[in-house]
C-alpha cells in the first residue's frame, strides 16, 4: 500500500545527516510532502557516508542516505544568498512544519529562527532538535550519536563487566528514541493545530529524549540512589538470561528462561530437571555461572539454528544472534512478512529497503525512492512557487542552485 | 474534529485532548500510551481483577519492576473489567465504542479478540504489540526482551570482537517497538480522524530492532560486508571510550568530522604534551589506516597518555572551548547533576510511598508548555487525577 494519510501536511526540512532525516521520513513514507533543502557546498554527511553501489563514491549511490530519505523530494538552493533565502520563505509560507537538526544558533544565523518562520508563516509546527538544548553551559558540546550515548548514562550501562563500558556498536539515539521522539511531537503539534489553529515550537534536546529511553533505569536509581554494576547479558531478575557460543566460527544465540516454568523446560532440555538449588528466580540468579556453564556446554554443541528450534519447540525464549547477513538471507520471519523490499534507483539500482516495521490492515507500506540530489528544484519552485522558466534560469546563473 | 473557539482555552488545550485510549498493554507496548497520556490523551488501562504482569511485577517484584511500572504508566488510569464475564465485556465493548485508539500486545486482554474489538469499534485506530508480528512462523514464538534484541539484530552490533555480542540495556527492545507503535497510531489517527474509519497496526518488536541498526542493512546490499561489534575495520580509531582521571570520556576525531581532530592535537601542543607532536605524525592522515587495529592500539597509547591529567570536567569544557567531539561517558546517577539538565530544568519531581524523587522530564518540550506527568495507578483501578 502507498498510505495517503499525511498527504496535504508539507515540509521545509533542513534536517540532515542521521537523526533528522530519519525522522521526516515517516512523514514523506506516509505521503506528506516533504521538500529537502540541501546544498552541494555543504552536503549532507551521509550522501558522502556511504556505503556505496558497488563500493563506487558517488552523491547519489550512498545506501545510507537512501534509507534516511525515501520518498522526499531534494531542492537545492543557496539559503545563504538572498535569493536563495527567498525562495526558502516562500516555501515555508505553503508548509505545515518547519524541520532542523543543527546546532544551537545555526537556524538563527540563516534568519530561520523560530520567530523569523512565524513571522512568515504564524501556524507553522517548528521543529529543532539540537544535541543538548538550545541554551545553557553544555549547549554547545559538538557530538554524534555515541556522544549522546556517553552523557545520558547507556554508555556506561552497556558493558561486560563492572566499571568497564563498552557502549552500544552504533549511534543508537540517532536510530529510534530520537528520529521518534521527533515525529511523535510533530504529530502532537500537528493535531493541536488542527484543533486550535495554533503552531507550535517544539525543541528536543536528543540527550532528554535518550534519556527517555533509559527511564525506568533512571526512576530505579534515583529510588535506590545507587547506580546498577553493568552484568552484560544478564539479568539481576532471571537466570539463565544470555548469549551463548554454538558450534560454528562466530555463531552465538540469545536464552532467556525469564520465568519459572520456562526454567523447568529448559533445565529437562539441559538434562537439569533434577537439579537442586535452582528453584527460584533468586536461587538461579545467585548461581548464573553455574547456569550459564551448562547453557553454553549445550549449545556448544549445537549449530545455531538448531539449538533455537529445540528450544522454541520446548517453549524457551530464544534466538539466533542475527546479522545483517543473517536477517536478510536467512529469517524466515522477517522473509514471511515481506519485511524486506527493494526499490529501483536510477543509481543504487535495485537496492534493499526495511519496510516501516509494521503492516498495516495487513499490508506493508511501500516505499518511495529517495531523491537525488537536486532532483525537484525547478519542479519545486515552479510548480508550488509559480516561478518561470525565464525565473529558474536566472537563478541558476546566479548560483542560487548550489 | 471541531475548533474550540476561545483564545485562551485554545491556547492551553492539549494536542491529544478528547482522545480516549484503551491499553491493555503491559511489556513491549507499554511506552507508547504513555508518550499519549503526557500530552492530554485519556489513556486508561483495562486491567483484570490481579492486575495486568506488569504490575503483578511491580507488587512482587524489586525496585526495578515498581520503577518499570511507574515509568511506563505514568499519567495513565487503570480500570479493573473482569473480561471472562459478560459483565466485564459489555462494559468493555462500552467504552471500547468511544475510543480512538486500542493497544494490546500478545498475551495480554483482547489480542487474540481482534475481530471482535474492530466490531464493536470500528472508529479506532487497533494497534497490536508482539515480539514478531501477528503473522509468520515465529508469531507464538517464546520471546523476552533480549532475544528480541538478537532477533532484530541489534545485539550482533555491540560488543568486543573477542568476546560474546552485547545486548543494550533496559529493555531497549521495549523502548523501540513502543516509540514505533507510538508514531505509527498517531499517523493511523489523522487518517482515521478524517474518515471516521479505523486501522488495524500490527507492530513486530523485531522488525522495530530491524528498523534501527543504522546503515547494516546497506552495507550488506551495496557492498557484501557485514557490520562487526565494535566497528571492526569500519570505525576510526578515535571513535571509543578512553580513560581520563576520574572516569571515561567518548571522543571522535576522525578526519571526516569537522576540525575535531585538528582541534584536538592543538589542544595537546597548547599544553606542550608530547602526543600532540605524535598525531601531528603523516601516518594519522590517512584515513584507511585509522581504520585497522594497529592505528587503534597507537591512539588509544597517544591519547590516554595525555587524557590522564584530566578530570571528565576539565576535557568537557576544553571539548566545548575548541570544539573537540568528546563529552563525558556519564554514569546514570551522574545525569541527575549534569548541569546542562540542570539548567533547562529537566528532571520532574515525583512522590513515591511517601518520598520524592527525581523523574525524567519531558523527551521533548512543546511551546506552549502542553507536557506534563501525573503519577501512576499503583492501585489496581486507580483512576489517577
Amino acid at each position: 500500500m502507498k498510505p495517503q494519510f499525511l498527504k496535504g501536511i508539507r515540509f521545509t526540512d533542513l534536517t540532515w545527516a542521521g537523526a533528522g532525516p530519519f525522522c521526516t521520513k515517516i512523514f514523506s513514507d506516509f505521503g506528506a510532502d516533504v521538500i529537502k533543502i540541501e546544498s552541494t557546498t555543504r552536503l549532507d554527511s551521509v550522501r558522502t557516508g556511504g556505503p556505496f553501489k558497488d563500493r563506487k563514491f558517488g552523491l547519489n549511490r550512498s545506501g545510507y542516505f537512501a534509507s534516511r530519505n525515501s520518498g522526499k523530494k531534494s531542492v537545492v538552493l543557496d539559503v545563504k544568498s538572498p535569493m536563495g533565502r527567498e525562495q526558502v520563505h516562500d516555501l515555508i509560507r505553503n508548509s505545515d512544519v518547519v524541520s532542523n537538526n543543527f546546532g544551537p544558533g545555526a537556524m538563527d544565523r540563516m534568519g530561520l529562527s523560530y520567530e523569523d518562520v512565524r513571522a512568515i508563516k504564524p501556524d507553522i509546527v517548528y521543529l529543532s532538535m539540537p544535541m543538548y538544548g538550545e541554551s545553557g553551559p553544555r549547549a554547545e558540546l559538538l557530538g554524534v550519536g555515541m556522544t549522546i550515548s556517553a552523557v545520558t548514562g547507556l554508555m556506561w550501562s552497556t558493558g561486560y563487566c563492572p566499571g568497564d563500558p563498552v557502549g552500544p556498536g552504533t549511534h543508537y539515539p540517532d536510530h529510534a528514541a530520537n528520529p521518534y521522539h521527533a515525529a511523535f511531537a510533530v504529530l502532537a503539534a500537528l493535531r493541536r493545530r488542527r484543533l486550535t489553529g495554533l503552531g507550535a515550537k517544539i525543541d528536543l534536546s536528543q540527550v532528554e529524549s535518550t534519556i527517555n529511553f533509559i527511564g525506568a533505569e533512571v526512576v530505579r536509581c534515583a529510588m535506590e540512589g545507587s547506580d546498577r554494576p553493568q552484568t552484560g547479558n544478564a539479568s539481576d531478575e532471571a537466570a539463565p538470561h544470555g548469549i551463548y557460543r554454538c558450534a560454528g566460527e562466530d555463531d552465538w544465540i540469545a536464552v532467556t528462561a525469564t520465568t519459572d516454568d520456562e526454567w523447568s523446560r529448559l533445565a529437562r532440555i539441559l538434562g537439569a530437571g533434577g537439579l537442586v538449588g535452582f528453584v527460584t528466580a533468586a536461587e538461579r540468579v545467585s548461581r548464573r555461572e553455574e547456569l550459564d556453564r551448562m547453557v553454553s556446554d549445550w549449545t556448544a554443541a549445537r549449530d545455531a539454528q538448531s539449538a533455537v528450534a529445540i528450544l522454541r519447540s520446548e517453549g524457551v525464549p530464544a534466538a539466533v544472534v542475527a546479522s545483517s547477513r543473517y536477517l536478510v538471507e536467512q529469517d524466515a520471519q522477517l522473509a514471511a512478512r515481506d519485511y524486506w523490499q527493494r526499490v529501483e534507483h536510477p543509481e543504487l539500482g535495485n537496492s534493499l529497503y526495511a519496510s516501516p516495521p509494521y503492516r498495516i490492515d495487513g499490508e506493508r507500506v511501500d516505499l518511495a525512492r529517495p531523491p537525488l540530489l537536486g532532483e525537484h528544484t525547478r519542479e519545486v519552485l515552479s510548480t508550488l512557487l509559480g516561478r518561470t522558466e525565464q525565473e529558474l534560469d536566472d537563478m541558476e546563473r546566479a548560483g542560487v542552485f548550489t | 474534529m471541531s475548533h474550540v473557539s476561545d483564545n485562551d482555552q485554545n491556547a492551553a488545550l492539549h494536542p491529544y485532548h478528547g482522545v480516549r485510549i484503551l491499553d491493555m498493554t503491559y511489556r513491549y507496548g507499554s511506552y507508547a500510551g504513555r508518550l499519549f497520556a503526557d500530552l492530554g490523551a485519556e489513556v486508561i488501562r483495562i486491567e483484570p481483577p490481579g492486575g495486568l504482569p506488569d504490575r503483578i511485577e511491580a507488587e512482587r517484584g524489586g525496585t526495578g519492576a515498581l520503577a518499570r511500572f511507574m515509568f511506563f504508566n505514568a499519567s495513565k488510569k487503570s480500570l479493573v473489567l473482569d473480561l471472562a464475564t459478560q459483565g466485564g465485556i459489555d462494559a468493555f465493548d462500552e467504552l471500547a465504542r468511544g475510543a480512538l485508539a486500542i493497544f494490546v500486545e500478545r498475551g495480554g486482554p483482547m489480542y487474540d479478540r481482534i475481530a471482535h474489538l474492530r466490531a464493536v469499534a470500528p472508529q479506532a485506530v487497533v494497534t497490536a504489540v508482539s515480539p514478531f508480528g501477528m503473522t509468520g512462523p515465529l508469531a507464538d514464538a517464546p520471546a523476552s526482551d533480549l532475544v528480541i534484541q538478537a532477533a532484530g539484530g541489534i545485539a550482533w552490533m555491540s560488543g568486543r570482537i573477542e568476546e560474546a555480542p552485547l545486548s543494550l540495556p533496559f529493555d531497549q527492545a521495549t523502548m523501540v517497538a513502543s516509540i514505533y507503535a507510538a508514531t505509527v497510531t498517531a499517523i493511523a489517527l489523522v487518517d482515521t480522524e478524517a474518515t471516521g474509519a479505523g486501522h488495524l497496526i500490527d507492530v513486530s518488536a523485531q522488525e522495530c530492532i530491524a528498523h534501527s541498526l543504522q546503515n547494516a542493512i546497506q552495507v550488506w546490499d551495496l557492498e557484501q560486508r557485514v557490520s562487526m561489534r565494535g566497528g571492526e575495520g569500519t570505525r576510526d580509531a578515535s571513535e571509543d571510550i578512553f580513560p581520563c582521571k576520574d572516569g571515561f570520556v567518548f571522543l571522535a576525531a576522525p578526519l571526516a568530522l569537522g576540525s575535531s581532530f585538528k582541534s584536538l592535537v592543538g589542544f595537546m601542543q597548547d599544553r606542550g604534551h608530547p602526543s600532540g607532536a605524535k598525531f601531528a605524525e603523516p601516518c594519522w592522515q590517512d584515513r584507511e589506516w585509522r581504520l585497522t587495529r594497529e592505528a587503534r592500539d597507537a591512539f588509544r597509547a597517544i591519547f590516554t597518555d595525555f587524557t590522564r591529567d584530566f578530570d571528565r570536567e576539565t576535557l568537557t569544557r576544553e571539548a566545548i572551548a575548541r570544539r573537540i567531539v568528546m563529552g563525558p561517558v556519564s554514569r546514570v546517577s551522574d545525569i541527575f547533576d549534569d548541569p546542562q539538565l540542570a539548567h533547562r530544568g529537566f528532571f520532574r519531581t515525583m512522590t513515591v510511598a511517601g518520598r520524592e524523587i527525581a523523574f525524567p522530564g519531558p523527551p521533548y518540550k512543546i511551546t506552549p508548555e502542553l507536557w506534563s506527568v501525573s503519577p501512576p495507578p499503583l492501585r489496581n483501578g486507580e483512576q489517577g487525577e
